[in-house]
């Protein structure tokens, strides 16, 4: 049994040097089990298990996902080639695309790439954590907390800070007192979430409060930040989103083992091997800081978290949970639909926020109407 | 906490009763105090001398026009909204399911902003089109739980409302994009308030409570055998499938007529049925009852609160009812183990 | 050989090039610092109310613009503008809250002229675009439209024409006054926005309500408003009367004032109102009264006042 778990790692490839594998690799002979391809490097005494499916997932959305972004460079309100697309990405196009392309586009690509990402990991992870589909940070207030900051910051009760620091702020601010109030029930099951959607009322209230107490321009000030928007976005916030989500993505890859675990029940995943709390707490603080710092780049854009792996869980085996799809599905859904936020109804923008729910919204409800499988 | 009924049915209908006539003084006292205070310079002393005989116009006019109609919508919005929690909760045997955390509301509201958006304006239409609203938004919520056997997963419910409500949300956010003459109204919509509110909404919604009412009066013992198990009830001659409409249907009036008065206000379906458990025990009926003293109570100290905080202004009432209420709900799942229904 | 002649043709290019720019430039105290501009400006970019009015007014067109707050398009009374002197509809680059910066390079601007809200990261992109003016008129104050309008007129080297039209407005202001004093028909006023659940009282520092200063009319705000905010917080129908003066001017958001009137009848605590029984409620285009800015929308505003006040 520890062995399955074991070979049902998620991602591409994780350096397989137990011991209880150590002779077989270095033995050239070894069959790789069904639905797995070995790749082998006898001389170190490396193999890696690398699953069909998986694989051919993630080269499948890393492909979908950069024809995405050459869309996304060459779509807007000049209509560019590929061609040009790539000289001005290399310098050499006239003066005007290349600021096109380079100041205004691939800024915001990088945005929506890096923000779709840690929503979707960030999602995947409270998912498994919390062993249902719908949860995502969001529902547990960790978005709700970061706009009510964000928003109190710009109706000028912020003390001077700049919205994405406080919307770093009020994310784990919310994160920290979901985790308070659950304390003794510890990060497990429901009581976790309910509080969760409990404080997320609260700061909701508090937004709701603040907006409607404020003048009309100071709301559309915040307007971006209630729905969720990639204009013009602050690059200091993405590069650190950028840092945190190479690290998170590590993290999450590394923790897969407890992962796949963390699905069954408490009991099968102590017998598994697995410290089930300290890996929930894990779990539970990658999945609120990769939320935090995107919602500090984009504000709630919540839905992601919930189309990202779902995505990802309808393409990949049940067998483990699908980490590195669901990144690379977020960051491909967040492409898309700001994509068509910005050439849709062009010259006027729809917020990717908005975007995401009309379009996640029916899907959304498809997922709810039809019978559940039976692990997330 | 759970006495058995052939042990002690005599003395809980004592302390039944007690309670009851604790809770109507209070409701009465609440009431009054509703009259007697506003956000405006009218205070219980000018509203007092009215009784005596003194000619103030203004505080004649404030009392009469402006507090008592809002003092009886809130009375029966808590009726509705506490009632229509209570269904719920027993309905789904989950003492989290909430028709603002479960959707509904949203649900309702979202309904009304569309016919807005779609250039209706009529009043009269906005009651049907929340209550159908409401309605939608209940099946949606409820079909994901399945109804049966989600006894033993109380959030699966309550994380599909609030995607749900989620959805709405931004839903509505789009309406406002789309169409700017309808944000004013849309955005008064989105958060529940009881002012500036007139008698003739309330005798609109009227008959939809009342139809309600008499539902909730037919299903009340079903709903108590339902709550034996589905096998009890069927054997004691009741139709469980049924019953769960007849119930989802009432919520829907309720919730679709709360609605369309004070705009959605969250949480009220769940410290009412709460607060009423914790006095009736267990048993529906019971619970029902006391919800109708309960709800109203809550509301309009809540709407009291809302009134005088910021005056000259107002708060609106969703809020405070969402800032008092949350910290109901972590309560409700910090006891040492859910109530189970 | 080739090489450095074709290098010292660039360079020299570069050098004229470059003296002309000085000899063109104009610098303009902005916001964000001192911005030289081009001296003709052709391809203006507004990206606000103010801005927009006051090209206009200084006989500039914009080729691009943003529709106005509630609204999908440019304020109605630039449109009648447009058309009665048949000129060319800005083409649209967004709204005062979400502007498309692609729209605004796609449209080659060589100015652009914006609110003073206008936030850092966005003025960072637009100023590699065009010089971009931002005024620094932040505290709110009644006579902001002016300043900026000055600013936009310098921007425009179009100081005559912004100077000239103010001068009208004034002059028109004063004649008004001097009319409504004969007809004595002055007295205090409020200009409310009606909510659905009460009225937000307007600051006195808007334009509109500095015009109706100017015309002679005594405007308050019942002390309701906080310091630098352009209106209350929704007022509870209990303390309607702080807002029943000689006129009630009566917006909503969007532009149709007759519908906030019906809706504020439905209360009754309105209809008890003082200045609704003398019939002095006047409806107002949202659009026009709260959200517009600059020499036309002040005509637009005198006009509205002289029929309502004098008939």
């Amino acid at each position: 049994m520890k062995n399955t778990a074991k070979q049902s790692l998620s991602g591409v490839a994780l350096p397989h040097t137990s011991t209880a594998y150590h002779e077989e690799a270095s033995a050239q002979a070894v069959a790789a089990p069904q639905g797995y391809w070995r790749a082998a490097l006898p001389r170190y005494g490396v193999s890696v298990l690398l699953e069909k499916r998986a694989l051919v997932v993630n080269i499948g959305l890393s492909a979908a996902l950069l024809a995405a972004c050459v869309l996304y460079l060459s779509l807007g309100s000049v209509t560019l080639s590929p061609n040009a697309v790539v000289a001005s990405l290399v310098g050499r196009g006239d003066s005007m695309t290349t600021f096109m392309v380079q100041q205004l586009r691939l800024p915001r690509l990088i945005a929506a790439c890096f923000t779709g990402a840690a929503f979707a990991l960030a999602g995947v992870l409270m998912q498994t954590l919390a062993r249902n589909r719908l949860a995502t940070p969001g529902i547990i207030g960790i978005d709700n907390g970061a706009t009510a900051f964000a928003v109190a910051s710009i109706v000028g009760l912020g003390v001077g800070i700049a919205p994405p620091a406080m919307a770093l702020a009020g994310a784990t601010t919310a994160a920290v007192l979901t985790f308070g109030l659950a304390s003794g029930s510890g990060t497990q099951g429901y009581r976790f979430i309910v509080a969760g959607i409990g404080v997320g009322a609260v700061f909701g209230a508090v937004t709701q409060l603040m907006l409607a107490r404020v003048a009309i321009d100071t709301a559309n000030a915040a307007y971006p930040w209630t729905v969720g928007s990639l204009n013009a976005r602050p690059a200091s916030a993405v590069q650190l989103l950028g840092i945190g989500l190479a690290l998170g993505l590590v993290a999450a890859l590394a923790l897969a083992r407890s992962l796949t675990l963390l699905r069954f029940k408490d009991a099968i995943a102590s017998g598994l091997g697995t410290a089930v709390k300290v890996g929930r707490l894990q779990v539970l603080l990658l999945s609120v800081v990769l939320t935090a710092l995107a919602v500090a780049v984009a504000g709630p854009v919540g839905l992601v978290a919930l189309i990202g792996p779902e995505i990802a869980r309808s393409l990949s085996s049940a067998r483990h949970v699908p980490i590195l799809a669901a990144t690379l599905a977020g960051a491909l859904v967040m492409v898309l639909a700001d994509l068509a936020g910005r050439t849709l109804f062009a010259p006027i923008e729809i917020p990717v926020g908005v975007v995401t729910a009309v379009v996640g919204g029916p899907w959304l409800l498809w997922i709810l109407m039809r019978p559940q499988r039976s692990r997330p | 906490m759970l006495l058995t009924k052939a042990g002690s049915s005599a003395r809980w209908r004592c302390s039944s009763r007690h309670w009851m006539l604790i809770l109507l003084t209070a409701l009465v006292a609440v009431s009054v105090v509703s009259l007697l205070i506003g956000a405006g310079s009218v205070g219980p002393r000018q509203v007092l001398g009215l009784i005596s005989g003194s000619d103030h116009a203004e505080a004649r006019f404030i009392v009469w026009e402006l507090r008592a109609p809002r003092t009886l919508i809130g009375i029966a919005v808590g009726v509705a909204l506490g009632v229509a929690g209570a269904l719920l909760q027993a309905v789904s045997r989950n003492p989290l399911a909430e028709p603002g955390l479960l959707g509904v509301s949203a649900g309702a509201a979202f309904a009304v902003s569309l016919a807005l958006v779609l250039g209706a304006s009529a009043a009269t239409l906005r009651i049907p089109v929340a209550q159908l609203g409401a309605l939608i938004g209940c099946v949606c919520v409820l079909s994901v739980a399945r109804l049966r056997g989600v006894g033993n997963d109380p959030v699966r419910l309550v994380l599909a409302g609030a995607a749900f409500s989620g959805l709405l949300g931004s839903l509505s956010a789009l309406m406002l994009l789309y169409d700017q003459r309808a944000a004013d109204e849309i955005r008064f919509w989105v958060v529940g308030s009881l002012a500036g509110r007139r008698l003739d909404d309330l005798w609109a919604v009227l008959p939809s409570l009342l139809v309600a009412g008499a539902g909730v009066v037919l299903i009340a013992r079903p709903l108590a055998a339902l709550a034996l198990g589905e096998r009890a009830a069927s054997g004691l001659g009741h139709r469980p499938g049924l019953i769960r409409w007849l119930a989802v249907g009432c919520v829907a009036l309720l919730v679709g007529a709360a609605t369309a008065i004070a705009g959605p206000i969250a949480f009220v379906g769940l410290v009412v049925p709460f607060v009423a458990r914790a006095i009736a025990g267990p048993d529906i009926r019971r619970t029902l009852w006391f919800c109708l003293p309960v709800g109203p109570l809550i509301v309009l100290t809540a709407d009291i609160i809302s009134r005088v905080v910021v005056a000259p202004s107002e708060l609106p009432l969703g809020v405070l009812t969402a800032l008092c209420g949350a910290p109901v709900l972590i309560a409700v799942v910090r006891a040492k183990r859910l109530p189970m229904l | 050989m080739r090489h450095t002649l074709l290098q010292r043709g660039l360079l020299g290019m570069l050098i004229s090039g470059l003296l002309v720019g000085t000899a063109q430039a104009r610098t303009l105290e902005t916001a964000y610092g001192d911005v030289e501009v081009v001296d003709h400006p052709e391809r203006v970019v507004t990206l606000y109310e103010g801005a927009l009015d006051a090209a206009l007014a200084a006989g500039v067109t914009p080729v691009g613009a943003v529709t106005t707050r509630g609204g999908d398009n440019v304020a109605e009374y630039v449109t009648d503008y447009l058309h009665a002197n048949e000129l060319e509809h800005p083409e649209i680059v967004g709204v005062v809250r979400e502007i498309n910066i692609e729209a605004v390079l796609a449209q080659q601007p060589d100015l652009i002229l914006a609110a003073a809200q206008l936030p850092e990261e966005q003025y960072q992109l637009l100023s590699q675009i065009a010089p971009t003016v931002v005024p620094h008129t932040q505290p709110l104050a009644a006579d902001n439209w002016e300043a900026e309008a000055r600013l936009f007129g310098q921007a425009l080297n179009q100081e005559e024409a912004i100077e000239e039209a103010m001068a009208a407005v004034d002059l028109r202001a004063a004649e008004l006054a001097a009319a409504i004093a004969a007809a004595d028909v002055g007295g205090t006023a409020f200009l409310a926005r009606w909510m659905p659940s009460g009225p937000m009282v307007m600051s006195t520092q808007l334009i509109a309500t500095g015009l109706l200063e100017k015309v002679g009319l005594d405007v308050q705000d019942a002390g309701l408003i906080k310091a630098d905010s352009a209106h209350s917080d929704v007022l509870s129908l209990e303390n309607l009367s702080q807002v029943d003066g000689d006129w009630l001017f009566l917006a909503t958001l969007n532009d149709d004032g007759q519908a906030a009137l019906e809706s504020a009848k439905q209360s009754a605590a309105f209809n008890r109102l003082n200045v609704v029984q003398s019939e002095r409620v006047v409806p107002v285009n949202g659009q026009l009264w709260s959200s517009a800015n600059g020499p036309l929308a002040a005509q637009a505003i005198l006009d509205d006042i002289e029929n309502a006040l004098l008939p």
